[in-house]
């Protein structure tokens, strides 16, 4: 009803302002039959504005730039991350100088020539030496700035010197997985084959074995649903003897009724890390999504859809299996290469340190989708493509302390929000001096949490690391 | 040709061949996609400056599922960003602008009676209808539209499992930008081939309008680029469908390694912005043909370097099929990839820089008609410095390392791409209402219109680039989880504050547009006192344009103030006097 009343209104305003706005043109029409489409003192009125705007943007731009600074990325705490404040730096400085130059022009001609009955323009069609000039210049200072801007990603992007140490990230939907190479300095071999419980997927002999023990679903323990109705319903899946073959190692019958594998060989294997932490079902080596295993099996999923997804998970693991057996044969030719990732250590953890002052080569990984590495007070960023390894080096040179230090000094604020414990209503928030500390976050759209996956890094010097290091444990 | 058959109301309005009729056509729709558009950007910018916050009104327009207690779903926030993005993108500034300009100008401007093919025309239109349609369709279904952000990056966008926008809602996504892509090919080829063989007697490629030059060059771009977004849509589609693996390669999600491998996400990122920066032009261009057009007539000058204006137009062209790699700086592409295309982005930079100094040059010492057109023509201009000069920040490829995907960006290509365009649009749409409907708009609601969009916008995409160098990534469905970015939440408000102002301001400009096309008031034939040949033609509508013979062009268009003339213009169809120089 409301609603009603409120597009009545508007519709009555819209009827109004026509038969004002008809009124007037008739009112004009009147006075001055041979009028132009828009009079003298529209254009003058409107000059005035062009200006005043001018002005205004010009006042704003340079109050935004002086309020706003406190709330910037104070400067970079890396030793690259200095190079490409100083490029930034000059660029800014070129930017607004033509900023400056161009809208106060725009603005000022804008206004100065505007529409004066009787004048005549001036008459300029084209100055071949005025052309050449703004061709030249803005060419000369152009490939100057390029130059220095592609010398400086050089170094950044090529670094000479080998890295003191290698850390990867791992990230998924949603959340980041840290693992650092350990004592051998390397980083163990790694596939999306091993990912399950083992969380970067690190392939030494023992992983991949247990994880083929896991997807070919040996001794597990079998749990009971009692639900009559489905009991009764007895499911004939012809089609899955397709899949019956001596990769899975499975004993599958010609014909097995589903309730039978659902009740007498399901097994739980794994908590999913889902977002809603509902567990998966693994039947004889495929996976069902098991939110509500009764009600499917109910509805009868040996038809359409279900069994499309079943089916696609026999494939998916029946690749799978192979993937690891080939590895394992692989194994056997080089052994050594699956060693590495022994004394990895992998911290599945939103707090992670890192050592001031050492070049440290970060690899990242996907499991899913693209996500992206941000690391903003480092002036670092790489995204993340699943099969592939993407690298950014770095070298952070300022712990944690002196980086608040720092920001503190260059009058950088953070806002400390107060909230009441039980309503997590804001009770205050007061603007303080210094920075939340390092951070990483992803910054590439990966879902519905994208604005979510962070960690939280804390440099420290190397004999804090080393201690720190040395109590985490390694990954065998 | 001028066949003089009877017309009945569905040949003369709905399936017309008509490249006027057709140009309102893509014009009308291209403004109800733009609402759509826009009322999304409001829905998620109130997200963004009060996140967590319930509104009554969200909950009624989204219901519960996806604005629970009025508060914004984050699978919703990501489908709006995404459609909101393609529709302004798409189905405004590549369908709506050219669409409508290049219809309507094309023929009227080189002397011709229609375009080459009516029929393809017409098909163009009635295939991009289609296309919008199921687009807006797509934001219905159960599971949600498309929501890996407009560029709909695999594998997101190619499982289904990965998010629930991936489904059904990312299928349609596909289809109708399948749709789409057909549309703009069909019309593209069209106005190529309309231009190259029908232009009037003395219309030489020299005395073309820089409007004509600029449909030209974009019809050219998007004839050369949209076939690879095809190609990529399909092998997503094949992706998605037939079990292939194009772009998927060692995924694990759902608990479950998939089978497919072997393809590259890299692919696909290569083949979308092999399409995605001349897309940038295919948008950009027309704009600022109408502006050069605009700003010449309205200051009673000619066009400050004609020929210099159409070789920076040819250079960016160019350019812009070589620089598609600036977007992708940090997905793991080799960094010496990066360097050259750092290069080729920033000699862009030189073409465009001559293409302000020649607007600057043009209208010193002119004598400026400010109408509301010509507002947004000199705002376009003032948008299009704003937003190339950060340009020169995100094509550094050491620079982008830090604001890459982030508000820097957005605000960077709002004002650039989305804001410039739509002013150019703006003021093509004030300029060229006379030649549509034989009216005039209102000229104060035409102010009005111009100052309450122009605050707003400046409003909206200035304060933007402070949260980007504060580090805020883009797409976030809440500032606020990172405790780093709570100190710049009040500048958010500021910026939905802005947004929700200039948004109110577009209703004054749809109330004015429908109110002059049936009680403006009516105009006389060459209103604006311009050179050009559409304003040869009788004011009213009819088949093939002119009565009788059609106009011979005798000199370039624009003769304005020219030395010898009592009037400040000279139509192109007047014969030069004796010894008489033609223009530039």
């Amino acid at each position: 009803m409301e609603l009603l009343l409120i597009l009545l209104a508007i519709v009555v305003a819209g009827v109004a302002i026509a038969k004002v706005l008809k009124a007037r043109e008739l009112v004009d029409a009147l006075k001055d039959p041979k009028s132009e489409p828009i009079s003298s003192s529209e254009i003058r009125t409107n000059a005035l504005g062009w200006l005043i705007f001018g002005i205004v943007l010009f006042v704003m731009a340079i109050v935004q730039m002086i309020v706003f600074d406190k709330y910037l990325l104070p400067s970079a705490a890396s030793v690259h991350g200095k190079d490409i404040d100083d490029l930034m730096r000059i660029t800014m400085i070129l930017i607004m100088s033509v900023f400056f130059l161009t809208q106060g022009l725009l603005f000022w001609f804008g206004f100065k020539y505007y529409f004066k009955p009787g004048k005549k323009a001036f008459w300029f069609p084209h100055d071949n030496k005025l052309e050449l000039a703004w061709t030249v210049v803005p060419a000369v200072v152009l490939i100057l700035l390029v130059t220095y801007g592609m010398s400086t990603w050089d170094d950044i992007m090529n670094p000479k010197e080998e890295p003191d140490m290698k850390i990867e990230f791992v990230s998924e939907q949603f959340g980041w997985t840290t693992r650092y190479a350990g004592a051998d300095s390397t980083l163990g071999e790694a596939s999306f084959a091993l990912y399950g419980k083992n969380a970067v997927g690190i392939a030494t002999k023992n992983a991949i074995n247990e994880r083929l023990a896991e997807c070919m679903n040996v001794n597990t323990t079998v749990i009971s649903v009692s639900n009559k109705s489905v009991s009764n319903d007895i499911v004939t899946l012809t089609g899955i003897n397709f899949y019956k073959n001596e990769i899975l190692g499975m004993n599958v019958p010609m014909t097995v009724s589903l309730s039978k594998i659902a009740f007498d060989n399901a097994v739980i294997l794994s908590k999913g890390r889902g977002f809603d932490g509902t567990s998966k079902l693994i039947v004889k080596g495929f996976v069902i999504d098991s939110l509500n295993l009764e009600h499917e099996i109910s509805l009868g999923w040996n038809k359409g859809a279900k069994l499309d997804k079943v089916e696609s998970s026999i494939k998916n693991y029946t690749a799978n299996v192979l993937r690891l057996k080939r590895m394992l044969k692989d194994y056997k030719i080089d052994p050594t290469k699956y060693d590495f990732g022994k004394d990895d250590i992998v911290i599945n953890d939103n707090n992670i340190k890192l050592p001031k002052g050492k070049t440290i080569q970060l690899q990242f990984r996907s499991k899913d989708v693209i996500h992206s590495a941000y690391f903003p007070h480092f002036r670092a960023q790489m995204n993340c493509v699943p099969g592939m390894k993407t690298n950014f080096t770095f070298t952070p040179n300022e712990t944690s302390e002196e980086f608040q230090a720092k920001t503190i000094k260059e009058g950088k604020v953070y806002l400390e929000v107060i909230r009441d414990e039980n309503t997590g209503d804001v009770i205050s928030s007061v603007e303080k001096l210094g920075s939340t500390g390092y951070i990483l976050l992803c910054n590439k759209v990966c879902g519905s949490s994208h604005f979510n996956m962070k960690v939280f890094i804390d440099v420290v010097e190397q004999d804090e690391f080393d201690s720190w290091i040395a109590s985490q444990k390694t990954f065998e | 040709m001028g066949g003089h058959h009877h017309e009945t109301f569905i040949s003369k309005y709905i399936f017309s061949m008509d490249h006027k009729i057709i140009g309102k056509q893509f014009l009308i729709t291209a403004i109800f996609m733009a609402v759509i558009g826009m009322a999304m950007s409001i829905l998620f910018r109130i997200q963004l400056a009060w996140p967590g916050e319930g509104f009554a009104f969200l909950n009624f327009f989204l219901g519960d599922k996806w604005a629970p207690e009025g508060v914004l779903d984050p699978n919703m926030y990501l489908a709006l960003v995404t459609i909101h993005g393609t529709i302004i993108v798409f189905f405004v500034l590549t369908g709506g602008l050219s669409g409508t300009f290049s219809n309507l100008l094309i023929p009227y401007q080189i002397g011709a009676r229609d375009m080459a093919s009516g029929f393809m025309n017409m098909l163009s239109y009635w295939l991009f209808f289609v296309s919008s349609v199921v687009m807006v369709y797509s934001v219905f279904v159960e599971s949600g539209a498309a929501s890996g952000g407009w560029t709909v990056y695999p594998p997101l966008s190619a499982l289904p499992q990965a998010m629930e926008g991936s489904g059904l809602g990312m299928t349609l996504w596909l289809v109708s930008m399948t749709i789409f892509i057909a549309s703009s090919l069909i019309g593209s080829l069209n106005y190529i081939v309309t231009v190259v063989n029908l232009r009037t007697k003395g219309m030489t490629m020299v005395r073309l309008p820089l409007t004509i030059w600029c449909f030209f060059i974009t019809a050219v771009l998007g004839v050369l680029s949209f076939p690879v977004l095809l190609s990529a849509a399909l092998l997503l589609m094949f992706d998605r469908m037939l079990g292939t693996s194009f772009y998927l390669d060692s995924i694990f999600i759902g608990g479950e390694p998939l089978e497919a491998t072997g393809g590259s996400p890299i692919l696909y990122e290569h083949l979308f912005w092999f399409l995605g920066h001349p897309e940038v032009y295919i948008i950009l261009l027309p704009a600022l043909g109408l502006v050069s057009e605009i700003i010449s007539t309205n200051s009673r000058k000619p066009i400050f370097g004609y020929r210099a204006m159409i070789l920076s137009v040819l250079a960016i062209a160019f350019l812009s099929f070589i620089v598609w790699g600036h977007h992708m700086f940090m997905t793991g592409m080799s960094p010496f990839l990066g360097t050259v295309f750092t290069f080729t982005t920033l000699l862009i930079a030189i073409p465009s820089a001559v293409k302000v100094f020649n607007y600057l040059a043009t209208i010193w010492r002119g004598n400026l008609r400010l109408t509301p057109g010509m507002l947004f023509a000199l705002g376009m201009v003032s948008l299009f410095i704003s937003g190339g000069l950060t340009g020169l920040v995100l094509g550094d490829s050491a620079l982008d390392i830090n604001v890459h995907d982030t508000y820097f960006v957005v605000a960077h290509f709002h004002i650039v791409m989305g804001a410039g365009a739509i002013f150019g649009m703006f003021a093509g749409v004030y300029h060229w209402f006379p030649r549509m409907y034989g009216r005039l708009m209102n000229s104060n609601l035409g102010y009005l219109h111009f100052w309450v969009t122009f605050i707003g916008v400046y409003g909206v995409f200035f304060p933007m680039h402070f949260v980007g160098l504060a580090g805020v990534p883009r797409r976030y469905y809440s500032n606020l989880d990172f405790e780093m970015f709570n100190d710049i939440q009040f500048i958010n408000v500021i910026i939905t504050g802005f947004a929700i102002l200039s948004s109110f301001g577009q209703f004054v400009f749809i109330f004015n547009f429908f109110y002059s096309v049936f009680r403006g008031k009516k105009s006389v034939q060459n209103p604006w006192k311009s050179n050009t040949l559409e304003w040869t033609a009788p004011i009213e509508r009819i088949h093939g344009n002119w009565p009788g013979e059609l106009p011979t062009v005798h000199r370039w268009p624009y003769d304005y103030s020219k030395p010898g003339y009592e009037e400040d213009f000279v139509l192109q169809n007047v014969p030069l006097k004796n010894g008489e120089h033609d223009g530039h």
